[in-house]
């Protein structure tokens, strides 16, 4: 259970409505909530201070044991607490529109007795802008109210107690008794009126919420290995999709540690490049059309003010406004600082070419042709690759220590080469600067052959001319990179230097960022495409099977793992690592 | 009808420069709004035809505001390029603050809004508040184009 009053990282599941997400602990309480939307300020952060974050708390007023669960084929949860006495039932999720007048983001919990009676009770403790501003309460007869300048949260309690306020907030005991049900409905609203819904509206919307996600689930054709892990993969990457714009957020939390103390902690509430490569690949591949073509839209459009440049990240909604800064609050046990903003955003990462260059090869394969407006964009960007690879970045790590030449940098221009001449020869792309495309693909796989490759580690190195390996070098299957023998004999190095167990570190080389850090869970699946992709399709099933038995409780992976002791670490739950899942299961599948 | 004509015309050449002033920002990196994007979507998902049909809709505005400022202009009597120009500042912050980031999204059924959840899948990210979603530049950038909009519908304006 708790650790200093923490719940584990893998104790949480995440419900969301597309808009927001919130992190539900195996105890019942909300420890995370953004609002309005991911990347807003926080009203729930006891995830990152249990002291001043704010929380939603909801269980047993004595000693329980829980089961906890998504509804099948749905993004709602369940909770099932078990005591001496009984047993009870909360359903949580974020509310989706059904079109009528209704609060702007909605947090419902039902409550429902199973057996017995068992005495629970609530708090509900918001806070704003990440527990730095102090609510003002009111009370409106089945409806607390809590208010902070332009924004306001409500509470509305059907068959859930009566509320008295305490010292930051309001809480209520009651009892369940079997057939007994409860609702609870957290309302919100941001420079708008409150919206008070009464309780069959609630209910009602919380039916067609499930019956949504079922629906959306049933329309996923995948039938290939790990369907619950795929399938339930895809819904959570479904949560982290931004719907107003179709960007996708790389986790929903900030500054979960990669070490319990350590300062290696990061926002993750950003639209990474990178990442929608291997979305708009993973939504092609599970029958996601719509939502493929969405983010591809967005990503048109979110590069075009600096196009032939492009950022390593950007904001959901376009909007400017990534400068890192560090919030007053404890930390997740500890681990500060806590950091809003991301300055990796200033970076040249070279690899974001080939991502961007692989999306709209991914895109244009699936049936989507690229107009010709997209397609002068791409040339240009194009131009812009045969102009910098030479230039040294901080690659696909971000490290602070850098630039260097990164092997996988390089790899990934030539790929954007590669990917822009293809588009050419299908007429996507104009054709004329073809010649030096090709000139210059060529000139980087004569750089990486010569300058990456380690004939004593029979292997491409992490930099030019290092003697170490990078788990990034496991990618270059996937992107098909040329030289077969080396690809596969690099696969190998990696496997030898940088497993330990089931698990695969980024590399073991300093990043200029003080701290250790767990294995990264992606380097893992990635593993085992690239032993699949080099013909070890057996190793690969093997190590698959481990990887899919390692999610938590309801499926989902955090960025890292402490490879000694199996708790996630980082950022949760981080989407490329459901995508190099879904990744895994394919390139796996489709050698089997 | 003096009144009319003048205003046309005014509307047409303002129009002109307006949306050369926008399309020359956005070429030159200060703004990803496209405002013939924009309208042309309304009614296309195909990119091409949707920016010919919204630079066409873009026109036949900026033709509609320029006869409402004739109109605004003969009732007060009185008519100059600073007046248009007065007038521009307003329109820009309407623009701005209401019609394009509240009307547009919710008649726009290709583009999200502040509500988008995860059952609908629209294609264009909103505008926000003064469009700064489309870069922290594209307030100014409107403004200072509407103003040359205005100051030329006032200048053309014969009362």
């Amino acid at each position: 259970m708790r650790i200093d009053r923490y719940a584990p990282i893998e104790d949480y599941a995440l419900i969301g409505d597309g808009r927001t997400a919130a992190l539900v602990a195996r105890d019942g309480s909300v420890d995370w909530l953004c609002l309005p939307n991911f990347d807003s300020p926080a009203v729930f952060a006891a995830l990152l201070d249990v002291e001043r974050g704010g929380a939603f708390a909801l269980q047993p007023a004595i000693p329980f044991e829980t089961e906890q669960r998504y509804l099948p084929e749905t993004n709602v949860l369940e909770t099932v607490f078990i005591t001496s006495t009984g047993r009870a039932r909360i359903v949580d999720a974020l509310t989706l529109p059904n079109g009528g007048l209704e609060p702007m983001r909605e947090l419902a919990r039902s409550i429902e007795g199973v057996s017995g009676v068992v005495p629970m009770r609530w708090r509900f403790a918001p806070r704003f802008d990440y527990g730095r501003a102090a609510p003002r309460w009111e009370r409106r007869g089945v409806t607390i109210v809590a208010t902070c300048d332009n924004e306001a949260v409500a509470l509305s309690i059907w068959g859930a107690g009566e509320a008295t306020p305490v010292e930051d907030g309001w809480q209520a005991t009651f009892d369940v008794r079997a057939g007994d049900r409860g609702l609870l409905a957290m309302s919100t609203a941001y420079a708008e009126p409150l919206i008070a819904s009464p309780r069959h509206d609630v209910e009602s919307r919380l039916a067609r919420t499930i019956e949504f996600w079922r629906r959306w689930a049933g329309d996923r054709p995948y039938d290939g290995p790990w369907q619950t892990a795929v399938r339930r993969s895809a819904l959570a990457l479904k949560l982290l999709i931004f719907a107003a714009s179709g960007a996708s957020v790389a986790a929903p939390s900030t500054s979960l540690p990669e070490s319990i103390g350590g300062s290696r902690n990061w926002d993750y509430r950003f639209c990474w490049i990178r990442d929608s490569n291997f979305l708009i690949d993973a939504l092609l591949e599970l029958g996601c059309y719509d939502e493929a073509k969405s983010l591809f839209w967005w990503f048109m459009h979110a590069t075009a003010l600096t196009e032939p440049d492009l950022h390593v990240l950007y904001r959901l909604d376009g909007s400017p406004g990534v400068a890192e800064r560090d919030l007053s609050l404890a930390g997740y046990r500890g681990s500060r600082p806590v950091r809003v903003g991301n300055s990796a955003f200033h970076q040249l990462q070279l690899d974001i070419y080939g991502a961007l260059f692989e999306t709209a090869w991914l895109y244009s394969k699936g049936h989507h042709s690229l107009d010709r407006d997209t397609g002068v964009v791409l040339a240009r960007i194009a131009g812009r690759v045969c102009d910098i690879w030479r230039c040294p970045d901080s690659g696909i790590w971000e490290v602070r220590n850098g630039p260097f030449h990164f092997t996988h940098s390089k790899a990934m221009c030539w790929a954007a080469l590669d990917r822009a001449i293809h588009l050419a020869g299908r007429g996507e792309l104009p054709s004329a600067d073809v010649p030096r495309w090709r000139r210059e693909a060529d000139a980087i796989v004569e750089f990486v052959e010569t300058r990456c490759w380690s004939e004593s580690l029979k292997s491409y190195t992490r930099v030019a001319g290092s003697g170490d390996v990078d788990a990034s070098l496991l990618m270059l299957p996937t992107i098909r990179f040329r030289n077969d023998d080396r690809v596969a004999a690099t696969v190998d190095a990696v496997n030898r230097s940088l497993r330990e167990g089931d698990f695969v570190y980024r590399y073991r080389a300093e990043d200029g960022v003080p701290g250790s850090e767990g294995c990264f869970l992606n380097c893992s699946f990635w593993l085992v495409s690239a032993l699949a992709r080099t013909g070890r399709v057996g190793e690969a099933t093997e190590l698959m099977e481990r990887l899919v038995g390692r999610a938590n409780h309801v499926g989902l992976y955090a960025e890292e793992v402490d490879p000694s002791t199996g708790a996630f670490l980082g950022n949760f739950p981080q989407a490329l690592v459901h995508l190099a899942l879904i990744e895994a299961a394919v390139a796996v599948a489709r050698r089997s | 009808m003096t009144v009319f004509w003048s205003a046309f015309g005014g509307g047409v050449m303002g129009t002109l420069v307006m949306t050369t002033m926008l399309r020359a920002a956005a070429e030159l990196g200060y703004t990803r709004m496209d405002l013939a994007f924009l309208l042309g979507t309304a009614v296309t998902d195909n990119r091409r035809k949707a920016k010919a049909l919204g630079y066409l809709f873009h026109f036949l505005l900026g033709i509609g505001f320029a006869l409402l400022y004739g109109a605004f202009f003969a009732a007060i009597g009185r008519s100059s390029w600073w007046l248009g120009a007065l007038v521009a500042v307003v329109q820009a912050l309407f623009t701005a603050t209401v019609l394009v980031n509240v009307l547009l999204p919710v008649v726009h059924p290709r583009m999200g809004t502040p509500e988008t959840a995860a059952n609908e899948i629209p294609l264009i990210e909103p505008p926000g508040f003064l469009m700064l979603n489309y870069g922290r530049n594209t307030f100014v950038i409107t403004l200072l184009a509407h103003i040359a909009y205005g100051a030329i519908v006032g200048w053309a304006i014969r009362l």
